[in-house]
């Protein structure tokens, strides 16, 4: 391999040497080598290292007496290691020179608390080995397969300790190892060998398992994981069929109307007198309607952020961050509740491909489904404040088109109104003249029950019978 | 599944080795590490390498669905990916140009990429967006049957080091700029180019493959180029414009690589060297020229043994050499040969004085042949082995080989000769 320094270093500090005119040439020397020798080290470029080293050895020890250092590891106990294997792990090399640590028992270098003293040995071993320079390659390729053989646990802390020693091959070497290890095998496995805690929940691990290996066990297991969804679905189900058959909305359709037409009365009454967990739900999903239609005039949603992703969602629920399970409920795993996000991209392609399906027949489809656990009953009150604003800004925005719109409606032919159908915008969000559509409908059907003629929308309410409001 | 006895053995290790760990596993399984455990469920989000290859999506008979799989897959890992992307690489014979690898190219051009390599399979070519010029740290490039266009206003990619195109389709200017544009380029490989006319300018560039049909090669500004290896092919409209040609081609091809180490040359590299005016006496020398490989060298021409001849004479230190013959398997015997040019050629005081070994295939026993073999035993003071392999079709002549080999003089004391017969 081609040298990727951009200086020779022999050169650099031969230069420096010649520049330098004063007695201590030899100590800065020392320095400069030693300096060269670390930051090869910490490269992993041994062999110019090992070159530094022999240089380094010779400056600062003419008399080529064996050198020896005193290490402490992390139980506390000292130990005495010939200097020039210690010196082949950088972090010890810097101790040594740029310190003047470790010459003596009293100023032993503390090493760092991932070695302990059976990982010392081991890397000591392995420095022993590597440290000689006249090694060929496939010795040194042998001796590491060699090494690397031991459990698992072992090998774990000497990779910690070689990465607290700076030590990088062999850093490289043991995550290699780990890598094998790891390679193949299902999650059960893995979690057994390292002891990992299988702490993901009970829905997050109810996501498909990606079984790119088709391994039957795996095929089994999502099989199971699918039943079980479909269980924990029908429970839910229940439980909101029976709240749902008490939720009613009791609002008036004088209440409707009046707000629409920009009365006094509060809009706050409308939306606080119901408290249940449930009936709030129904309600956060009409405000979100009313919201989506404030946010299309402003072009701003705050409050109950909803946006929705595109056709790659059903190939993201696969993945581990965004759960879809089969009935098409959709939410984030990271979501507080209040914060669920998707792109607004063609509503065609979302109400196509997403997982949220908006189809004229269904309840108003946009289930979402709260992390209950971390939410109480009653709205946050800035929150409230907030889409009370909005409302009444929806209001005065549609007061103020109502007249005209109503004029187009009742003058228009009456097959078209009694055979309207909803533009839903593919996504049964009602825009903002459908409303008038829905009461001119009744007004001039003459429709007793709004429920009925409300089904196209998805929205559902059950309202007292009309009485004739008088039109401007 | 509860917890197992013991503590967690490898959640707590720093980043930098997980991420170590994560990138020797193969995408899939470290994608799947995800769900391990609550600590393992993001780890592999900020992996930098991510290779796509042959095994990431469970393969089948139809290849439109392994495609919409392997297509799905990766956008879903570029979509969750966080951080930047060092390297990115698809080896997968099954996707072929589809409208996404754009989005994922300009994916990568916004997450500082610095390897890619892009291998489709076969099909329609690839054409690369121009969002891949925008790569400002591109360090390696790869690419495999695509189309390449380089705008107008590109000024090169200033980190590039190693530059590899395989079947690429480039109009001539625009690979020559875009050599010559990169100003650290030291590994270039080229194959599969057809008709080309190439003048190299890389004033870094240290390795060099070609191959495919060229019409003329030049190295202009290689001045530390260190291992070549060339393979020509010919097609009849250049073998015209080889016959009118006169510059001396040796001159312009290895005219200005003093510090060659290594040279191999394949099918009509020889040939081509031959062609122009002999330039007598090479003025330069090869003084780190170890190893010498040519293959396809017609003992039959004259000229060619002549390239042969001048390259080794100029190279002092040379180490190992192979020559494999390749003109017509059955030799033509047709004017005597003139073996006075081995006198000529020949200084008798040239000893190759570092020659160690030598392979010499595909022989056929020609005069000539048995001329350079007596000159390479009679000129190598320390050879140790030479490996002489003879052409399969000419089976009586072989042992009139080996009765002229026992004959020649050797300079070695230790020289082996191995006659290998199949």
């Amino acid at each position: 391999m081609v040298s990727t320094m951009m200086e020779n270093p022999r050169t650099a500090w031969s230069r420096d040497v010649d520049l330098l005119r004063c007695n201590d040439a030899t100590e800065i020397l020392i320095m400069k080598v030693g300096d060269v020798m670390v930051r090869n080290l910490a490269r992993g470029a041994h062999k110019e290292a090992n070159k530094h080293l022999a240089q380094w050895t010779v400056l600062g020890n003419p008399k080529m007496i064996k050198a020896y250092v005193w290490l402490q590891t992390s139980d506390g106990s000292i130990q005495q290691v010939e200097q020039e294997i210690a010196m082949f792990c950088p972090l010890i090399c810097h101790e040594i020179i740029q310190k003047g640590m470790g010459s003596s028992k009293n100023y032993a270098i503390c090493l760092p608390q991932r070695v302990s003293p059976a990982m010392l040995s081991l890397i000591l071993d392995y420095c022993r080995f590597h440290q000689v320079p006249g090694r060929s390659n496939k010795e040194r390729k042998s001796f590491d397969e060699k090494f690397i053989r031991m459990d698992t646990k072992r090998l774990c802390e000497l990779t910690s300790a070689a990465d607290s020693l700076q030590l990088k091959p062999l850093v490289d070497l043991t995550s290699r190892a780990l890598a094998r290890i790891i390679e193949g095998k299902t999650p059960e496995e893995i979690r057994e060998i390292f002891h990992l805690p299988d702490d993901l929940t009970e829905e997050e691990k109810l996501e498909p398992l990606k079984n790119t290996t088709d391994d039957p066990r795996i095929r089994l297991l999502n099989r199971l994981y699918a039943k079980k969804r479909k269980e924990l679905k029908e429970r839910e189900r229940l439980k909101n069929v029976e709240v749902e058959e008490e939720h009613v909305d009791e609002r008036s359709v004088d209440d409707l109307l009046s707000f629409i037409n920009g009365n006094d009365r509060d809009p706050k009454e409308i939306k606080t007198s119901k408290n249940r967990k449930k009936n709030r739900r129904k309600k956060d999903q009409q405000k979100n309607s009313f919201l989506k239609e404030a946010s299309e005039l402003d072009k701003e949603t705050n409050g109950h952020n909803i946006r929705c992703q595109s056709a790659e969602a059903d190939t993201i629920g696969e993945t581990s961050n965004i759960r879809h399970t089969e009935d098409d409920t959709f939410s984030h795993k990271e979501t507080n509740g209040h914060n669920i996000r998707c792109q607004s991209a063609d509503a065609d392609t979302i109400g196509e491909t997403s997982n949220i399906r908006y189809t004229e027949d269904d309840t108003f489809a946009h289930k979402v489904e709260f992390d209950d656990g971390d939410m109480d009953d009653e709205i946050d009150p800035a929150l409230q404040e907030k889409i009370d604003r909005e409302v009444a800004d929806f209001a005065r925005r549609l007061n103020s088109d109502w007249p005209m719109r109503m004029k187009e409606f009742l003058s228009s032919s009456g097959q078209e109104r009694t055979s309207m159908h909803f533009p839903t915008n593919g996504n049964s969000f009602l825009r903002r003249h459908d409303y008038p559509f829905l009461l001119s409908r009744f007004l001039s059907s003459g429709v007793d029950d709004i429920s009925s003629c409300c089904a196209g929308t998805g929205l559902r309410m059950e309202m007292t019978p009309y009485k004739p409001i008088q039109m401007t | 599944m509860g917890d197992f006895g013991g503590p967690d053995l490898i959640s707590d290790l720093p980043l930098s080795i997980v991420e170590s760990i994560l990138i020797q596993l193969p995408i899939r399984d470290a994608v799947r590490t995800s769900i391990l455990s609550s600590k393992w469920r993001y780890k592999w989000n900020s992996i930098t390498r991510l290779v796509i290859d042959e095994k990431c999506v469970p393969s089948c008979n139809d290849r439109t669905v392994v495609e919409k799989s392997l297509v799905k897959f990766i956008n879903q890992l570029l979509f969750l990916h966080q951080g930047p992307i060092h390297k990115f690489q698809i080896t997968n014979s099954y996707l072929q140009s589809c409208p996404e690898i754009d989005q994922w190219v300009l994916f990568l051009s916004r997450n500082d990429i610095k390897e890619l390599v892009l291998e489709l399979g076969e099909g329609e070519w690839f054409r690369i967006p121009s969002c891949l010029f925008n790569c400002k740290k591109l360090t390696r490039l790869e690419l495999f049957r695509c189309e390449l266009d380089p705008p107008l206003t590109f000024k090169g990619f200033m980190c590039l080091k190693s530059l590899i195109l395989h079947q690429v389709l480039i109009s001539p200017d625009a690979i020559e700029s875009l050599i010559s544009c990169c100003p650290l380029l030291e590994s270039l490989s080229l194959s599969y180019f057809d008709s080309l006319a190439l003048t190299i300018r890389a004033p870094n560039l240290r390795y060099l493959y070609l191959e495919g049909e060229f019409r003329d090669l030049c190295l202009e500004d290689t001045p530390l180029l260190v291992d070549i290896s060339v393979a020509m092919y010919m097609t009849d409209d250049i073998a015209e414009h080889f016959e009118q040609s006169s510059n001396c081609n040796f001159f312009k091809f290895l005219g200005g690589v003093p510090n060659l180490e290594r040279l191999v040359g394949h099918i009509y590299f020889t040939k081509y060297l031959s062609i122009g005016n002999d330039p007598g006496q090479l003025p330069l020398t090869y003084s780190n020229l170890e190893t010498i490989e040519l293959y396809q060298v017609s003992f039959e021409d004259m000229k060619e043994i002549l390239v042969v001849l001048r390259l080794i004479t100029s190279s002092p230190n040379l180490k190992e050499l192979q020559i494999s013959q390749g003109s017509s398997n059955i030799p033509t015997a047709t004017d005597a040969p003139d073996l006075d040019f081995w006198r000529k050629e020949c200084p008798s005081d040239c000893t190759l004085k570092k020659l160690k070994l030598v392979k010499l295939t595909d022989m056929c026993g020609v005069p000539h042949e048995m001329e350079f073999i007596k000159y390479l035993l009679g000129s190598s003071p320390v050879l140790e082995t030479m490996s002489i392999m003879p052409c399969m079709y000419v089976m009586e002549s072989q042992l009139k080989m080996l009765i002229e080999l026992v004959k020649f003089r050797r300079a070695s004391a230790q020289a082996e000769i191995i006659f290998v017969r199949d």
